[in-house]
């Protein structure tokens, strides 16, 4: 894989990847998000109905919690994760954790990361994990790391966080020169050190040493807590001086669940590749994202939103509408009017109040498709903003929308 | 007799089998073309289980379930006028068939009492008490919408006998009147009666033979599917479509097993519907030629085959069995899929069986299912039964 950064605007670096091997043909600009799945298939949505989704994006990422245990029948398979979850034309990108749950803290020593999935822990040693990863042959993987950290965490835990990591990491690189099948795969380093930007700074000029692809920034939240990292006073701070460690060429991926407005203040900060986590949560909540990417925001839609329920909307959210409220019973407009996506095109916020109210699993396949087709297509507006010298602007409305 | 009216719906039988009582007819609804034998699947709240209309439409369904008692508490009679129907409501523009509540309120509510006025039972929402009387279920059903709607029933479990079954029955008829009375939308919404009698043969017949005075579109077998022996079972539904007309659609409610919709057809059904295929595919089970595969079971762990090679589905071409093992142990997805392959199994087999009666070669396709059902050539006595009784002999 290779990454280059064609312009940098307000912080921010509109680069492009290009994907090494079955992909080699491509190119992704960035900054841009992955496609969130759940044991290799994206929430809800079976391989026909992800079709009905719009500008899905290049790389899927597949943490390893629900995959790993079933590796020696994926070996079996023997064409690798892509094709074994009929995901085979995505760049799989293969990570330890599900950004949509917190881990159980306290099993990772300095022998290896315990993983969390449906049938509980499963815990990798770098030979293990290097065997994971032949059986399931992916584009991309995270390395083994110790990211079991928070703000809470003392220096001490810190300092073994990022050593176990290094160990992992040095191990792992040894391994792979003796595998055939990960060769073409991109190895990216995982950055730890909690929130002590000594360690931080230190995890990162020492990975960067390492024959590393890229770099997954980890290490804040135990996994994903739902807490805003930005309403943390030192975050932003810290996530400069980390990333000022980096070097340039390499793409820095964060998979914490970012409203588009917190994906805008990171990607100021130096961050390329984000999850599509966000949209999947909102959508086990019943939410949609009807957040205006236009400048300045015109929709009416949007307008009403904020005078009617602005004050109810937690702050830095994003612009989302609760569709479980009882305010939706009898509201025939769709989720987000003028939105083009298949759920917007042919139902009612009436209609999915109705099935949010009774449980009905057609609930959440509507919601993933608008807010996943919403995520997705901020990122766009995001890349085009910035080319176009527009991203104060698309900021500001989207603080505006926010408050 | 009455005088015959414009009713919603039309047949045209296309083809009879020469050996059976099978048929191949087009049946007429306001918002489709409907080829029958055909199996509905059941919408119950207003969504077939995680499926869009889209992709109903791609399997070529053409006709699906509603449920009055679920879609009358939520989202209510009143949001569905407000919304157009449940067509409009659902974004389904073929045709619907809606039951009358009263199955689901014996079957549900422990605490229903059954009068001459109607069904009484206590709100599960509220607990306050509430009556469903034929008028207030064809009010329901109107505002619904659907193309096919039923009547209010007096259901009595299939083990009843004496008294209470003749009391349920001859009631059943006197509310079929008061439901063809209050019945707004005759021209657009096709009202069915029920024939009931439990498992007498005279009760049955009697039942069939006043529904037969009514001037209705066409007619429901109902009373069935409820636990009985199915030597039982084939017995009253042979005996209902040999008391019913021909020129009309029957209706066989509540079946849908593979084994039961072949044997049916044969004694001359043209309708089922059935929770049974999208139930047990939310349970991890895949319907298949030779039965059923429980993807949950260890065995499909480093099965790389699809679920069915002949699925026209596009989604069986592209997920293996050991996959889909592995997302039905965790992930709602999979029950998506597997739904969407166990609707496509049903209509594809109800095409397959419709093109072999075209054909007249209906028995030569009983024998092939059976023998791939049941490849030790086991077949049930019951089924062999039922098919002797129309001259199919199974070999």
């Amino acid at each position: 894989m290779k990454f280059s950064v064609e312009k940098v605007v307000g912080g921010g670096r509109l680069g492009s990847i290009l994907p090494a091997g079955r992909h080699e043909n491509a190119v992704i600009e960035t900054p841009m998000c992955t496609l969130f799945t759940k044991v290799g298939s994206a929430p809800h949505l079976g391989y026909d109905m992800l079709k009905r989704v719009s500008n899905i994006p290049d790389i899927a990422t597949m943490s390893l919690g629900g995959l790993a245990p079933h590796h020696e029948n994926i070996r079996e398979f023997g064409k690798g994760l892509g094709e074994f979850t009929a995901l085979k034309s995505n760049i799989i990108f293969t990570t330890l954790h599900d950004a949509s749950f917190a881990i159980t803290s306290g099993k990772n020593d300095r022998n290896g990361v315990a993983l969390w999935g449906k049938g509980g822990k499963f815990k990798m040693d770098p030979s293990l994990y290097v065997k994971v990863q032949e059986a399931f042959r992916p584009d991309w993987f995270q390395a083994l790391s110790d990211g079991d950290t928070d703000k809470d965490t003392g220096k001490k835990r810190l300092i073994k966080a990022v050593n176990n990591s290094l160990d992992f990491l040095d191990n792992t690189v040894q391994l792979l020169q003796k595998s055939e099948v990960l060769k073409n795969s991109s190895l990216i380093g995982a950055i730890q050190g909690g929130f002590d930007v000594e360690e931080r700074q230190r995890s990162a000029k020492e990975t960067s040493a390492r024959p590393v692809h890229g770099f997954l920034i980890e290490g804040f939240e135990k996994g994903h807590s739902g807490l805003d990292l930005f309403s943390l006073e030192s975050f932003s701070s810290l996530l400069a001086k980390t990333v000022s460690c980096l070097p340039e060429n390499k793409p820095r991926i964060m998979e914490t669940a970012w409203s588009p407005l917190q994906v805008l203040r990171a990607f100021k900060l130096g961050i390329d590749v984000f999850s599509s986590v966000y949209p999947y949560l909102l959508t086990q909540k019943g939410q949609a994202l009807i957040t205006d990417y236009t400048i300045p925001p015109k929709s009416a839609s949007a307008e009403l939103e904020r005078e009617q329920s602005g004050d109810c909307l937690p702050p830095n959210s994003g612009l989302f509408i609760d569709l479980t409220n009882k305010s939706n019973f009898e509201d025939f407009r769709p989720v987000l009017p003028g939105c083009d996506c298949y759920c917007c095109s042919n139902f009612t916020r009436s209609y999915i109040h109705h099935l949010l109210n009774t449980s009905e699993l057609l609930a959440y396949v509507l919601l993933m498709i608008h807010n996943f087709h919403q995520y997705f297509k901020f990122f766009s507006c995001l890349r085009k903003s910035a080319r176009e010298g527009t991203l104060d602007d698309l900021q500001a409305s989207l603080e505006l929308q926010s408050s | 007799m009455a005088a015959k009216g414009k009713h919603a719906l039309s047949l045209n039988i296309l083809a009879q089998c020469s050996t059976s009582k099978a048929r191949a007819c087009l049946m007429s609804l306001p918002h489709a073309q409907v080829d029958t034998p055909v199996f509905m699947p059941v919408g119950t709240q207003g969504t077939l289980k995680g499926l869009v209309p889209d992709q109903l439409r791609e399997l070529d369904c053409k006709i699906m379930l509603g449920n009055t008692y679920h879609l009358g508490h939520r989202p209510g009679p009143e949001l569905l006028e407000q919304a157009g129907g449940l067509h409009k409501f659902m974004s389904w523009d073929r045709a619907l068939l809606t039951d009358s509540g009263g199955f689901q309120m014996v079957s549900l509510l422990e605490l229903a009492h059954i009068t001459e006025e109607g069904v009484k039972f206590k709100s599960p929402h509220n607990g306050t008490e509430m009556l469903l009387t034929p008028e207030k279920s064809i009010e329901i059903q109107n505002s619904i919408g659907a193309d096919i709607i039923m009547q209010l029933d007096d259901v009595v479990h299939s083990s009843i006998e004496g008294e209470r079954l003749e009391e349920a029955m001859y009631r059943t008829i006197r509310w079929l009147d008061r439901c063809i009375k209050a019945h707004q939308r005759p021209t657009e919404q096709c009202l069915f009666p029920i024939v009931q009698g439990g498992l007498n043969s005279d009760l049955r017949t009697r039942c069939a033979e006043e529904l037969i005075k009514r001037d209705v579109g066409g007619y429901a077998i109902g009373g069935l599917s409820g636990g009985e022996s199915k030597s039982d079972f084939w017995r009253m539904v042979t005996l209902s479509t040999d008391l019913l007309p021909d020129e009309k659609p029957r209706y066989l409610m509540g079946v849908g097993f593979a084994v039961d919709l072949v044997v049916c057809v044969a004694l001359g059904c043209d309708m089922f519907d059935c929770v049974f295929p999208t139930r047990t595919a939310r349970f991890g089970c895949a319907l298949v030629k030779t039965g059923q595969l429980n993807l949950k079971n260890a065995s499909f762990a480093t099965d790389f085959r699809p679920i069915d090679a002949d699925c026209p589905w596009p989604c069986c071409k592209n997920y293996t069995r050991a996959y889909l093992h592995v997302l039905a142990n965790t992930e709602p997805a999979a029950c998506n899929i597997l739904t969407v392959h166990n609707v496509a199994y049903q209509l594809q087999l109800m095409r397959t069986m419709r093109k072999s009666i075209m054909e007249d070669k209906f028995p030569d396709f009983v024998q092939q299912f059976f023998n791939d059902m049941f490849p030790s050539g086991e077949f049930p006595d019951w089924a062999v039964e039922a098919l002797a009784s129309v001259n199919i002999s199974l070999r």
